[in-house]
C-alpha cells in the first residue's frame, strides 16, 4: 500500500494504483477523454494533465503511478489552464453542432466545458473541411468534423473485437479516422463505439434525430438474451415531450458492471432485445375462435385456463396435463411453477420450449440463448426436450409458457400435435404464427418489464426491477402462477 | 590513425572502404572491446568520457547503457538513428558517407556493452544512396568477420539491418523511431517505460544517433580521459556543426566541445556576406530557439546553450542576415511542425496548425499585433503539455522569435 | 487480390520479412518495394501487403497515408522534390518555385502535364550547407540557381 495526497487528502492506495483510479477512490474526477479502463492508457488527449507537487511540469493521471509520499493538485491554476487549453484547441475544430447533435446532454467536450471551460473562443482560423456523414456500420455514422481522435473507437476494434475495421489515416491535424475502401464495422460489439465515443463523433443511425438525451429516464435492468445476464441501462421517455399517458423505449446501452459484462453488452442485447421489447408486442388477453381473436380481460382468460387445470385435475388426469416452461423466467418463477405444477399437481409433462443454444462468442455472449438456465437448473428442473407430438394423444390441457414452440418442432407438426389437444393456453409476449390454434392467450412482460432475480452463467443470481409497468394487462408469469397457487390450493 | 569522427574521412578520405578504414586503425577499438574488456568496463568508458547523444536530446549515452538490465530473458536491440530531420542539420549524411565504418565500428562497441546481437539502423527515406552505401559497408564488415556469427572470431555475434524510413520527422524521436521498425505509424509511446527496459518489439534496446555511435570507437581507442580532453569535463568530444543559412563558406566543421559559436560562424564559415550584418542565430538545428546579434557570444556546449534558454541540439547552426524576414522564418518554422506533427495528442496536433493558420495569415497581410500574441499563447498551450518533445521544439522557437523579434514582425504586419 | 510483382521484387519480400523476428515489422520495407515498382502504391498492394503479412488492411493504410515518401497515386516519371525549409528558404527556395510555377505550369503535389515529373515541396533534405537543395529521384542537387534547375530538368526523359 502507498501514502500518498491527493488536494491535500492523505490517501492510501495499493501499489501500482494510477492517479487517475487514486482520485476517483476519492470521489474526485479527474477529466480524461481518451482513456478508458478497459485498455492500458493512451495517454494522448492530453485533459488528465496534473500537479505534482515539486514539479514543475505536469504529469497524466491515467498513466502514472501513485509513489510514496506522492502529493497531487487537481484544481490548481495550471491544471485548470491545461485543461482550459485543451479544451479550447479541441473546440476550435469542433463544429457548433450541439444544437443538432444526438450527444448533446451526454457529451464530455460539454460536459468538461461547462466544468473547466467557460472562455470565451478566439480561433478566427480557417476549420479543416471534414466529411460529416460517414457511414462505417450498417447502423453507424462517423462525423469527422466532430471526432477528437481520442482513438477509443480504434483500439476497441483492435483489442476488444480484433476486427480492426477502423484506423487513423493521414498525419498531423489532417489525421482522421477511416474504414479500408469499403469495409464497414461488422461485428456483434458494434454498438458499443456509440457510447464509448466520447463526443458525437460516432452515432447510432437507429437513435439519430429521434429524442434529446435529456429527456431520457435511464433504468437498471438486465440482458435476457443469453445466460450472461448483462447489465444494462434501457433509456426510456415516460411523458413530455410525448403527448401525455405514451411512453418510448429509444435505446439499452451498457450499464459498468466490472464482475459481468465490464463496459460492454452485445448488439444482441442492444438491437434485438429492443426489438423484442418494442416490436411484435401483445399486451391483451384473448380468445381465440375459429382463428379469430376475441379480446377478454386478463382475469377472464386466467379464468378459463385455470377452469381448464380444475377440470383435468378433477377428471383424475393429471397426467393429462403439460406444461411448457421457458429458462428466462425468474428464479422465483421456477420455484412457484415447480411447486405448482410438480409439487402439487403432480404434472406428468413438463418440459422446456427455448431458443436453441448457439455459439459463444469468445466474450459476452454464451452458448445458451435464455437467460436463467442455471436458475432453472439450480431450482431442479433438469433438460427436458419437447415433444409435443407424442403428448398430442394424450393430452387434454396444454399450458405453454413463452413463445419458442417453433424453435422445438416444423409448423405444420407442431400444428397437428396442436389440434389434437383439447385445450391450449398461451402465454407469451409476442404474437407467432402458431396463435390461431391456441385457445386462451395472456399477455406476459419480458425481463425488463418485471423484476426478480436471474442466475447467470457463472452462478451470480442478480436481481431486477422493472424499467416500467407493464403495458396493458400483461400478467407477469409471477402473478399467474401465484393465482394458480390460490386456485389450486 | 583516425581520431576524429569526420574530419578524417572527408571530403572524400576514402576511408568508406573497408581496406583504408583498417589501415587508418579503423575495427581495433572493436576487436579491443570484445577481445579483451568486459561489459561493464566498456560502459563505465563510455560514462567517463561524457559522450553526450548528439541527435538533439543530449543525454549520456554510457548513462543511457546502463539502463539496460543485465540479465533479461528477452534479447536486447540496438538501433543506429540516422533519420537526421531537424532541420539545419547534415552532419549524419556526411558521417554515413564518408565514414560509415566508424559507425558500424560504434555499433559493435555499443552492442557488446548492452549485449545486443541484432541492431537496426534506421535511415532516412530520403537517403535512399546513402543506404546503399551502408550495405555495402556492412557487407565488407561481414565478409571479413566482423560482423556475423563469430565478430573477430570471438563468441559474439552481432546482425545489423539497415531499416529505411518514409519521410517523417517525428521518426527522428526514439520511440517513434522503434514504432516505425515495427511497421506502424510513427507515433511516439509514452515515456516510462523507457526504451531501455521496454523498447524495440517490448525488449530492452539502446537507441544512439549516428554521431554518437561513430565517437563510441574514439573513446575506446584513444581513452576516455582524452575524448574529455577534446572537449569539455561535462561534454566530451568533438561536435560536426553543419552552418548553413546567410554564411560565405557553409558546410560541416568538426570543432571541440566549448568552441565559440562566433569562432564557427565568422572564422570557419567564413562569416557573413558582403554588406550583410547579423540578425540572428539557430544554433542547434529549428527546434533550438533562436539568438539575437547580441546574444551570440557563447560557447558551443550542451550547457552553455542551456543557461541561455536555447539548446546544442543537433548541432546545426542556421544563420540569419538582415536580408531575413522573419515574418518567412516564423512561417517556416510553423508551417514545418504542423507538417510533422503526428497527430496524436491534443496540444500539438491542433495547436502547431492553429500557428501555421495564424502565421499564414499574417504573411497574407491579414492578421494584427494582437495575432502575435495569440500564436505565443498557443504556444504557451503546448509547451511542457505533449506525449514528446515535438511540442516543444514547436513551442519554444516560436516563442523565442516573437519575443525577440515583435517589431520587426508588428512592422511586417503594416508592410 | 492480385498483384504481379517481378520475381526479383518478390525475391526482396521474402528477404525483408527475414529480417525481423514479427511479420508486422516488414510492412514498411514492403510498401518500399512495391512503391519502387510499380511507381506507387495502388489498392491492391495494400491489400496484398496485408494477406502476405497477416495484418488487417487497414493497418496498411494507416502505414502509407502517415509518411510523406509514399505515394498511393501513380506520379509522373520523375519525382522531383524541393525543400522548403529554413536554409533553402534564405538562399532561394522560392524562386524555385516560381521558377516551376511559371516556366514548367508545375505547382507543388501536381504533375506535369507530359507526365516528365511530379513535384513535392519537401521539409528538409539533410543537406543544408548546400541550400538551396533539389532531390531528383535518387540525385541530389545543390545550391540550385533556376537556370540549373532548367537544365536537371530539361534532362528528364
Amino acid at each position: 500500500m502507498v501514502e500518498i495526497q491527493i488536494d491535500g487528502r492523505a490517501l492510501c492506495v495499493p501499489e501500482g494504483t494510477t492517479i487517475l483510479e487514486a482520485a476517483k477512490r476519492a470521489g474526485i474526477e479527474i477529466p480524461h477523454f481518451c482513456f478508458h479502463s478497459a485498455f492500458p492508457p493512451e495517454g494522448s488527449c492530453r485533459m488528465c494533465l496534473v500537479e505534482i507537487e515539486g514539479q514543475p511540469k505536469l504529469e497524466l493521471a491515467c498513466s502514472t503511478a501513485v509513489r510514496a509520499g506522492l502529493k497531487v493538485l487537481t484544481a490548481s491554476p495550471p491544471v485548470a489552464a491545461a485543461r482550459r487549453d485543451v479544451l479550447e484547441m479541441l473546440l476550435a475544430e469542433h463544429p457548433l453542432d450541439c444544437p443538432i447533435c444526438d450527444k448533446a446532454g451526454e457529451c464530455r467536450l460539454q460536459d468538461y466545458y461547462e466544468l473547466h471551460g467557460r472562455f470565451s473562443g478566439s480561433f478566427k482560423e480557417a476549420r479543416e473541411k471534414r466529411a460529416k456523414l460517414v457511414r462505417i456500420g450498417a447502423r453507424l455514422l462517423l462525423d469527422r468534423e466532430r471526432c477528437i481522435l481520442c482513438t477509443r473507437c480504434i483500439r476497441f476494434l483492435a483489442a476488444y473485437t480484433g476486427t480492426a475495421e477502423l484506423g487513423v489515416f493521414e498525419r498531423g491535424v489532417r489525421a482522421e479516422v477511416g474504414v479500408f475502401e469499403d469495409r464497414r464495422v461488422d461485428n456483434p460489439y458494434s454498438g458499443n463505439l456509440v457510447d464509448l465515443c466520447p463526443v458525437g463523433a460516432i452515432t447510432d443511425g437507429d437513435f439519430r434525430f429521434r429524442t434529446r438525451t435529456w429527456f431520457l429516464d435511464r433504468k437498471p435492468s438486465l440482458c435476457p438474451k443469453c445466460g450472461r445476464g448483462c447489465s444494462v441501462f434501457v433509456d426510456v421517455v415516460c411523458g413530455y415531450p410525448l403527448p401525455p399517458g405514451e411512453r418510448r423505449l429509444f435505446r439499452i446501452r451498457p450499464r459498468e458492471n466490472p464482475d459481468v459484462n465490464g463496459s460492454w453488452i452485445c448488439d444482441i442485447g442492444r438491437y434485438a432485445y429492443r426489438s423484442d421489447l418494442t416490436e411484435n408486442r401483445r399486451t391483451q388477453a384473448v380468445l381465440v375462435r375459429d382463428g379469430e381473436e376475441i379480446l377478454v380481460t386478463a382475469t377472464e382468460a386466467l379464468g378459463r385456463v385455470i377452469a381448464a387445470v380444475k377440470a383435468a385435475d378433477r377428471a383424475g388426469r393429471r397426467e393429462r396435463l403439460a406444461v411448457v416452461l421457458n429458462a428466462s423466467l425468474t428464479n422465483e418463477e421456477l420455484a412457484a411453477a415447480k411447486e405448482i405444477f410438480i409439487g402439487g399437481l403432480g404434472v406428468g409433462r413438463l418440459a422446456f420450449a427455448d431458443p436453441p443454444a448457439d455459439r459463444a462468442d469468445g466474450r459476452l455472449l454464451t452458448a445458451e440463448r435464455v437467460a436463467n438456465a442455471r436458475g432453472a437448473a439450480g431450482i431442479g428442473f433438469a433438460a427436458r426436450d419437447l415433444d409435443l407430438k407424442a403428448w398430442a394423444g394424450s393430452t387434454d390441457a396444454l399450458l405453454v409458457f413463452g413463445s419458442h414452440l417453433l424453435d422445438h418442432g416444423r409448423q405444420e407438426e407442431l400444428g397437428d400435435a396442436l389440434a389434437r389437444i383439447p385445450f391450449k393456453a398461451l402465454f407469451a409476449a409476442h404474437r407467432n404464427p402458431l396463435d390461431k390454434l391456441m385457445d386462451v392467450i395472456v399477455p406476459v412482460p419480458l425481463v425488463a418489464e418485471k423484476e426478480g432475480n436471474l442466475t447467470n452463467v457463472d452462478g451470480r443470481v442478480q436481481s431486477f426491477k422493472p424499467v416500467w409497468p407493464a403495458a396493458g394487462d400483461s400478467l407477469a408469469e409471477s402473478a399467474v402462477f401465484g393465482r394458480l397457487r390460490e386456485e389450486l390450493g | 590513425m583516425i581520431n576524429r569522427v569526420l574530419s578524417d574521412a572527408y571530403p572524400d578520405g576514402g576511408l568508406w572502404r573497408l581496406e583504408a578504414y583498417v589501415g587508418s586503425g579503423g575495427y581495433e577499438a572493436a576487436r579491443k572491446a570484445l577481445g579483451e574488456m568486459k561489459p561493464e568496463a566498456v560502459i563505465d568508458e563510455v560514462k567517463r568520457a561524457s559522450l553526450r547523444g548528439r541527435g538533439g536530446a543530449g543525454f549520456p549515452a554510457g548513462i543511457k547503457w546502463s539502463f539496460v538490465p543485465r540479465t533479461t530473458d528477452k534479447p536486447v536491440y540496438v538501433c543506429v538513428n540516422a533519420d537526421e530531420g531537424e532541420p539545419g542539420t547534415a552532419k549524419d549524411r556526411a558521417i554515413l558517407t564518408h565514414n560509415p565504418h566508424a559507425v558500424l565500428e560504434g555499433l559493435l562497441i555499443t552492442a557488446f556493452a548492452v549485449g545486443a546481437h541484432d541492431a537496426y539502423i534506421y535511415i532516412r527515406g530520403e537517403y535512399e544512396s546513402l543506404a546503399r552505401r551502408l550495405e555495402d559497408a556492412i557487407r565488407e564488415a561481414r565478409e571479413k568477420g566482423f560482423l556475423g556469427t563469430r565478430a573477430f572470431g570471438l563468441d559474439f555475434r552481432l546482425d545489423v539491418a539497415v531499416h529505411r524510413g518514409a519521410g517523417a520527422y517525428i521518426c527522428g524521436e526514439e520511440t517513434a523511431l522503434l514504432e516505425s521498425i515495427e511497421g506502424r505509424r510513427g507515433e511516439p509511446r509514452l515515456k516510462p517505460p523507457f526504451p531501455a527496459l521496454v523498447g524495440l518489439f517490448q525488449a530492452p534496446t539502446v537507441i544512439n544517433n549516428v554521431e554518437t555511435m561513430a565517437s563510441v570507437p574514439l573513446i575506446i581507442r584513444h581513452g576516455a580521459d582524452w575524448f574529455v580532453q577534446q572537449g569539455l569535463p561535462r561534454d566530451g568530444g568533438t561536435r560536426v556543426f553543419t552552418v548553413s543559412g546567410a554564411v560565405v563558406r557553409p558546410g560541416l566543421y568538426e570543432l571541440p566541445l566549448g568552441t565559440s559559436l562566433r569562432e564557427l560562424i565568422f572564422e570557419h564559415a567564413g562569416g557573413l556576406r558582403p554588406g550583410r550584418t547579423l540578425k540572428a542565430v539557430i544554433p542547434g538545428g529549428l527546434s533550438a530557439p533562436l539568438l539575437r546579434a547580441d546574444e551570440v557570444d557563447i560557447t558551443l556546449d550542451f550547457d552553455s546553450l542551456s543557461r541561455c534558454g536555447s539548446m546544442l541540439g543537433s548541432g546545426a547552426v542556421i544563420v540569419l542576415d538582415d536580408a531575413a524576414s522573419m515574418l518567412t522564418v516564423l512561417n517556416v518554422i510553423a508551417r514545418f511542425y504542423a507538417h510533422e506533427s503526428c497527430g496524436q495528442c491534443t496540444p500539438c496536433r491542433l495547436g502547431t496548425a492553429w500557428i501555421w493558420k495564424a502565421a499564414s495569415r499574417l504573411s497574407a497581410g491579414q492578421g494584427g499585433t494582437h495575432d502575435l500574441d495569440q500564436i505565443v499563447r498557443v504556444a504557451g498551450a503546448i509547451k511542457g503539455r505533449t506525449l514528446c518533445p515535438m511540442g516543444d521544439a514547436a513551442a519554444l522557437p516560436v516563442i523565442a522569435l516573437v519575443t525577440k523579434f515583435r517589431p520587426e514582425l508588428e512592422a511586417a504586419l503594416h508592410g | 487480390m492480385s498483384l504481379s510483382l517481378s520475381a526479383i521484387a518478390l525475391a526482396k519480400v521474402d528477404a525483408a520479412r527475414r529480417r525481423y523476428p514479427r511479420p508486422q515489422a516488414a510492412l514498411l520495407p514492403v510498401l518500399q518495394i512495391i512503391q519502387a515498382e510499380l511507381g506507387h502504391i495502388p489498392v491492391e498492394a495494400e491489400a496484398w501487403a496485408a494477406a502476405t503479412l497477416g495484418l488487417p488492411p487497414v493497418r496498411v493504410r494507416e502505414v502509407v497515408t502517415f509518411y510523406s515518401l509514399l505515394r498511393r497515386r501513380k506520379p509522373g516519371r520523375h519525382i522531383v522534390q524541393v525543400c522548403r525549409n529554413l536554409s533553402c528558404t534564405l538562399n532561394g527556395a522560392e524562386n524555385l518555385l516560381s521558377r516551376l510555377e511559371e516556366k514548367w505550369g508545375v505547382r507543388p503535389g501536381e504533375t506535369s502535364a507530359d507526365g516528365r515529373f511530379s513535384l513535392l515541396t519537401v521539409e528538409c533534405l539533410g543537406n543544408c550547407p548546400e541550400a538551396p537543395c533539389v532531390q531528383v529521384d535518387e540525385s541530389d542537387y545543390g545550391t540550385v540557381t533556376a537556370e540549373a534547375l532548367d537544365e536537371i530538368l530539361g534532362g528528364l526523359d
